[in-house]
């Protein structure tokens, strides 16, 4: 039998991150699970388990994080895998976004998941193991969503440290991977989840269409289970040779496929161009 | 012909050295007309040497939405519109995660990232009023294939080919275009000291970390990209009228990105399983 694992996972108190706390406590596993509040993060997983360690931790802030690590490990030993799952989703064009919108949602989808990585990197170098997930989305790979452009620039971020996390970690025993959902059935495009530009121009016609589809026509008709979802990261956490990239969802796969066979299209058809800058 | 070509106003950030400087030039040698930023405008008027009329210095904090706010307004006042705008300004940051404090990476942001969004959050508006106009985003290959010891760097490149691709989409209905850049190694300042901040804070075991950094440091002078070229094939492109989203620059670039495209086409083929199984219904 697997011994008990200590997970540490960011945005808990709801969506995937909760769910990871329910499936890994009833599992066995050993879960620190961080939300800005704690009251609402204790109310949501409404468990007594001993395996259980809700924090407050304000992801911007470095320190935060530091001591929420410290917690973690002074409570359970170790921490074997990390899942930078808190983030969220902004809509509106470029134009309507303010500096400081964007500035907000990259302090959580990137600079929050750096913090962690930053502050969690030395304890598993110690140990010589440790596996990261990163959640990105298939908005990660394909600029395919008007109106979601800061959103996917976020995670188009998150997809390139990844990347070289995954190098970087390599010789002391470090494994990084992706996390790229499509749509799931979350409260992600709630009104209380999904941020939208205070400034919305009519101009926008295509942008506030695509707002309205997805308020009103994707949210709560998404074709992702994020019971099955959880389940499939919780189950590559167990593989030797986990992947990097880790789609989930027939919706992301199909998606990033597109994508990646216009891009190369795109590509070939510019070979000529893009090598006769050599000197 | 090419002496026929049409006069554009361009409006190119980053512009006392390296490509920025070569694409001013170049521009003001083809009768374009010119607004080019810089931190320090002195360093950008010595830098191109020009008195032209077609050639406005604009001294810019990218940071700063206010700044660039006026600087757009201040090049549309002196050309009367603003057609190509080109966010070539940015820099190289090297570090492992541990090693680069989060100020070292959102400096780098605050240039690479949210300067370029910065201007385009201010050129839009003049574009959208003439129903026309083209955004040049200069990434880099490390924004579409990572490599170890730049991840800070990899972030803010694959943020702007990501913001890049969703805001083609956005502006299309104003006849606005939108490019993503993505140059290889190119023979420029780059690789020297001034345009690429490493990690003040080394951590010893990072060996690999720091062998990448100095396997890319040894490239500087032997880059296989012609900048002139480069320029060139930029101002080409904003002249042109059927410009591609994503335009790699360098046989070095082509190569990376077709192994990624590959990579990502093995892997995406591995997880057609994973990935089905997680809907609510397979079907």
């Amino acid at each position: 039998m697997d011994t008990k694992k200590v997970w540490f996972i960011t945005g808990a108190s709801k969506g995937f991150g909760l769910e990871f706390i329910k499936q890994l406590l009833a599992k066995g596993d050993a879960v620190a699970a961080t939300s800005r509040n704690l009251q609402q993060l204790k109310d949501a997983a409404n468990t007594n388990n001993a395996n259980f360690l809700p924090l407050e931790v304000n992801l911007i802030d470095e320190q935060s994080v530091a001591n929420a690590i410290t917690e973690t490990i002074a409570k359970f030993g170790r921490i074997d895998y990390v899942v930078n799952n808190a983030g969220y989703g902004i809509a509106g064009s470029l134009e309507e976004l303010s500096d400081k919108e964007a500035r907000q949602n990259f302090d959580v989808n990137v600079f929050g998941s750096l913090n962690v990585i930053r502050q969690v990197m030395p304890h598993l170098r110690k140990q010589q193991s440790g596996h990261i997930f990163n959640f990105s989305s298939v908005a990660g790979i394909t600029g395919g969503f008007p109106g979601f452009g800061i959103y996917c620039a976020t995670k188009f971020a998150v997809v390139g440290f990844t990347e070289t996390l995954a190098t970087e970690g390599k010789p002391f025993g470090i494994k990084a991977t992706i996390v790229l959902p499509g749509y799931f059935r979350t409260n992600f495009l709630e009104s209380d989840s999904l941020a939208t530009s205070a400034k919305q121009m009519d101009e926008y016609k295509e942008v506030r269409d695509i707002l309205t589809i997805h308020q009103d026509q994707i949210n709560g008709n998404q074709q992702g289970d994020p019971v099955k979802g959880v389940a499939e990261v919780i189950k590559v956490a167990s593989i030797e040779n986990a992947p990097l990239y880790l789609f989930l969802g027939s919706d992301a796969l199909k998606m990033a496929q597109d994508k990646n066979t216009a891009l190369h299209n795109e590509v070939e058809a510019w070979k000529a161009v893009s090598k006769a800058t050599d000197f | 012909m090419e002496s026929q070509t049409k006069q554009k106003v361009w409006f190119v950030t980053g512009a006392s050295k390296g490509l920025g400087l070569e694409l001013v030039q170049q521009l003001i040698a083809l009768n374009q007309k010119v607004a080019a930023t810089s931190r320090s405008t002195s360093a950008l008027v010595d830098a191109v040497g020009s008195q032209s009329k077609n050639f406005l210095p604009l001294e810019v904090n990218l940071a700063s939405d206010q700044s660039v706010k006026q600087a757009i307004a201040k090049a549309h006042e002196a050309f009367g519109s603003i057609d190509v705008t080109i966010n070539n300004a940015g820099y190289g940051i090297g570090g492992s995660f541990e090693e680069l404090t989060d100020k070292e990476i959102r400096d780098s942001f605050d240039i690479n990232v949210f300067g370029t969004i910065n201007v385009i959050r201010h050129a839009l508006p003049y574009m959208r009023e003439q129903k026309s106009g083209h955004i040049m985003n200069v990434s880099s290959i490390a924004g579409s294939a990572a490599t170890t010891g730049w991840a800070a760097y990899a972030a803010t490149k694959f943020a702007v080919t990501g913001l890049t691709e969703v805001l083609n989409e956005d502006v299309r209905e104003f006849g606005i275009k939108a490019t993503v850049v993505i140059p290889g190694a190119f023979r420029t300042s780059f690789l020297a000291n001034e345009s690429i901040n490493i990690a003040k804070e080394p951590i010893a075991e990072y060996t690999a970390v720091r062998e990448a950094h100095n396997k890319l440091l040894l490239m500087n002078g032997k880059q296989v990209g012609n900048p002139k070229k480069a320029a060139k094939l930029m101002i080409e492109t904003g002249l042109g009228t059927n410009p591609p989203v994503h335009l790699y620059l360098g046989s070095d670039a082509y190569k990376r990105a077709l192994e990624k495209v590959e990579t990502l086409k093995a892997e995406l083929e591995d997880s057609m399983d994973t990935a089905f199984s997680t809907d609510f219904n397979n079907n």
